[in-house]
């Protein structure tokens, strides 16, 4: 008897472990399967899409996004969320916090590598196209576009410094979300009590910074910070400030020309030569906003981004520039942020629907709703004609500057291979920022090194 | 009867049959697709490389003619000699500062173990602000005890490392000091009124008496030091990201590059063997040492 029952229990738990072991196997099958899988699924769908459209058969999506920013972006996109839903009663919107942009890229490529489906739609970094188009991960948008009633029009709003990252081979693959630049912040109060005008020159710059570093008992009050633990974003303005961006397409990377390597001397010369900013490499990227804000450095190189923050915290006039070039009268900047992206491993009706939302969330009033709530610079030019955004520049003026430094601005470090293209770029930059090499030996290595990471991918 | 009992009993293969598929599912299955696939290469982010192509052992070879990964391994290896003598001996002096009964010694208890508690990424995040240049808590304290070194720890190649050394140690030592404590009010109290007879002073009976029958203590201490100094990355990316220039990149920290930023599965599968091969050595050795020690 005794026996028996046991044998039952063995032969339950036996059926779940193989249960289990059925749920399990799936992320696990092997990279051939993986890819069939998404497509035999797609292709049903795609019949019956036509069918569906008519009758508008219910359909829910995800959306995969980071919070990158000091904002309350997850209270912000489910207010959308619940107006887009409201409009299209038919399409249900599930938004998934996942983290960092990284996140958010590793969640989605870890679930379409396993065979699984993926979100039909993810907010990921606009210089991740490269990494997501050559994994096949991503549907290009163009047909969408081309289906609106001024498609052409919807796509020349956008800002071309933003736009610049969707494309490639001639197809548009991603819409630009949440997008900001590289600014200068500095310090008004301060400049006026130094009898200062804001700097229009790497010379002038540098002057005003060392004027403006004071020494107060053991600490430093810093004329300038400028973060560089991951430095390739804010370091490219300096280049091009310069007249040489540090990469020209997606296979070619400019890191040893000499108008690169002086501006990674200037950087070096800010701290040697002006004493303006702390020595060596500044991982200083939270604490460099909040001693602007509190008064003890009087200029900071930060991203849009921190608007916000900084505004809430300042007690005195906050200045917004573009970053000096090295002629005077020059300036530079570079974009960054993230864009939306369509999965096409979703099924065809999610992705269509994901296009919907895309289509709702870059209207003008969202667009300068988004911009307000989060200090994201606003990605469209209309969306600054809204009655909304007329009333908030009013009262902060520095957000047209943010958008006006974006004039200045080269293209974003977006090459094949990115991770390890930049990770060649950073070794190397932070070896000539630290003194272990020196500017043109680094510049010199990084350019071997990344031609040869981009050689497997370039013909 | 007499039959049935000779026959295999059933019982105890049920009772660990949950166990054995859980281990085998998460454990060994993915043990070995790891060491297929380390054999193959396959790039996610480049088209041509997308479906795996067989390498034998390029990937290791790639991985340890590469000066970089060299560099990594030195870099894990001065991280694991860093942290788990350093955390397990403060751990051991914590516990001997806390295991006497003075008024309120629950407060300093509290204290020493208080950094287990917080998740690494916070506690990453408040040593981030500790080690600010200038201004920084770790910085102004050292000051005040005359150190005129450079000030800028997350950012110099020679002491990122180090920092994240430092972090983890303030973590682990309370976390060993609960062990250690644990093993402390256990030791039985003859002897020590035996060693008080025979005049020992205070070191030998820490050296001869209490260090020794805390040997099995010691030994649990440094399998799990070890395991978690491999396992333990959540600081370094809030910390330095690596960096600066690679210098406080380890060995876990450069399987998630590979995977994640560089979509290199056969690479990343490659690391994860040597990984567990590690570990298992050690494991191991541990087992063999020990057992033969009990005998």
């Amino acid at each position: 008897m005794k026996q028996k029952k046991l044998y039952q229990i063995f032969a339950v738990i036996l059926i779940l472990g193989l249960l289990i072991g059925a749920c399990a196997s799936a992320p696990a099958a092997e990279p051939v399967e993986e890819e069939a899988a998404p497509v035999e699924e797609a292709a049903p769908a795609e019949e019956e899409a036509e069918a569906e459209e008519a009758v508008m058969e219910p359909v829910t999506f995800q959306v995969f996004y980071p919070v990158a920013v000091d904002a309350p972006i997850a209270a912000i996109l489910n207010g959308y969320i619940e107006e887009f839903q409201a409009e299209y009663p038919y399409i249900t919107v599930e938004p998934v916090f996942s983290g960092g942009y990284g996140d958010v890229q590793t969640a989605i490529s870890t679930t379409i590598d396993g065979g699984g489906e993926p979100p039909a739609l993810g907010v990921m970094l606009a210089t991740a196209l490269y990494d997501l188009i050559n994994a096949d991960y991503i549907a290009p948008l163009d047909g969408y576009v081309a289906g609106m009633e001024n498609g052409d029009a919807y796509e020349a709003d956008f800002l071309p410094a933003f736009l610049a990252n969707s494309y490639y081979d001639d197809q548009l693959w991603s819409i630009p979300f949440q997008r900001s630049a590289v600014v200068l912040y500095y310090n008004v109060d301060m400049f006026a009590a130094a009898g200062l005008e804001p700097p229009t020159s790497w010379e002038t710059w540098a002057e005003a910074a060392q004027a403006l570093t004071v020494q107060e008992g053991d600490a430093t009050n810093w004329g300038l910070q400028f973060p560089s633990g991951w430095p390739y974003w804010l370091f490219q303005p300096l280049a091009i400030g310069n007249g040489q961006n540090i990469l020209n397409d997606d296979c070619t990377v400019v890191f040893d020309d000499p108008s690169v390597i002086e501006a990674v001397q200037f950087y070096n010369d800010l701290s040697a030569v002006y004493g303006a900013m702390p020595a060596g490499v500044q991982s200083a990227w939270p604490t460099a906003a909040t001693d602007f804000s509190s008064g003890s450095t009087a200029m900071v190189v930060h991203t849009s981004g921190s608007l916000t923050g900084i505004l809430a915290q300042a007690e005195f006039e906050v200045g917004v520039m573009a970053m000096p070039g090295k002629e005077a009268g020059t300036s530079a900047s570079v974009p960054g942020g993230g864009n939306f992206y369509i999965m096409k491993g979703a099924a065809q009706e999610q992705q269509d629907a994901a296009w919907k939302f895309v289509e709702f969330v870059s209207r003008p009033e969202y667009v300068a709703d988004y911009s307000i709530n989060t200090g994201y610079v606003a990605s469209r030019t209309s969306a600054y004609d809204t009655e909304a955004m007329l009333a908030y520049v009013a009262e902060v003026p520095q957000a047209l500057a943010t958008r006006d430094a974006l004039q200045f601005a080269g293209a974003e470090l977006t090459t094949q291979n990115l991770g390890q293209v930049r990770g060649i770029f950073h070794d190397y930059i932070q070896r000539a920022f630290n003194g272990e090499m020196t500017p043109a030996d680094a510049m010199a290595a990084a350019q071997v090194e990344a031609d040869a990471a981009l050689a497997d991918f370039c013909p | 009867m007499q039959a049935s009992r000779k026959s295999i009993k059933p019982l105890p293969y049920i009772l660990i049959f949950p166990t054995a598929v859980f281990v085998a599912l998460f454990t060994a299955w993915p043990v070995l697709l790891s060491i297929y696939q380390s054999f193959f290469r396959q790039r996610m982010n480049i088209a041509k490389f997308r479906e795996p192509t067989f390498v034998g052992w390029g990937n290791y070879v790639d991985l340890f003619t590469d000066p970089y990964f060299i560099e990594v391994i030195k870099n894990t290896l001065s991280y694991i000699l860093g942290t788990v003598p350093f955390s397990i001996i403060l751990g051991f002096l914590f516990a001997l500062l806390v295991n006497r009964k003075v008024r309120g010694i629950g407060f300093f208890r509290l204290a020493f173990f208080h950094p287990m508690v917080l998740p690494m990424v916070s506690a990453a995040t408040i040593w981030l602000f500790f080690f600010t240049p200038d201004y920084g808590l770790f910085n102004s304290t050292l000051r005040f005890l005359g150190y005129t070194g450079p000030e800028n720890w997350t950012g110099n190649p020679n002491l990122a490392l180090l920092s994240v050394v430092i972090v983890a140690i303030w973590k682990n030592s309370g976390y060993y000091m609960v062990f250690y404590l644990a093993g402390l009010q256990n030791l039985p109290s003859d002897v020590y009124e035996a060693a008080a007879l025979d005049g020992a002073n205070g070191w030998q009976t820490l050296w001869r008496i209490t260090f020794p029958l805390l040997r099995r203590t010691t030994l649990f201490i440094t399998i799990i030091a070890f395991i978690d100094s491999f396992r333990t990355v959540d600081h370094i990316f809030v910390l330095t990201s690596g960096g600066p220039s690679r210098s406080s990149t380890v060995l876990l920290f450069e399987l998630w590059l590979e995977r994640f930023e560089y979509q290199d599965i056969g690479a990343s599968a490659a690391i994860t063997v040597i990984f567990v091969v590690i570990l298992l050595a050690f494991t191991v050795t541990n087992f063999i040492t020990s057992d033969r020690r009990e005998a």
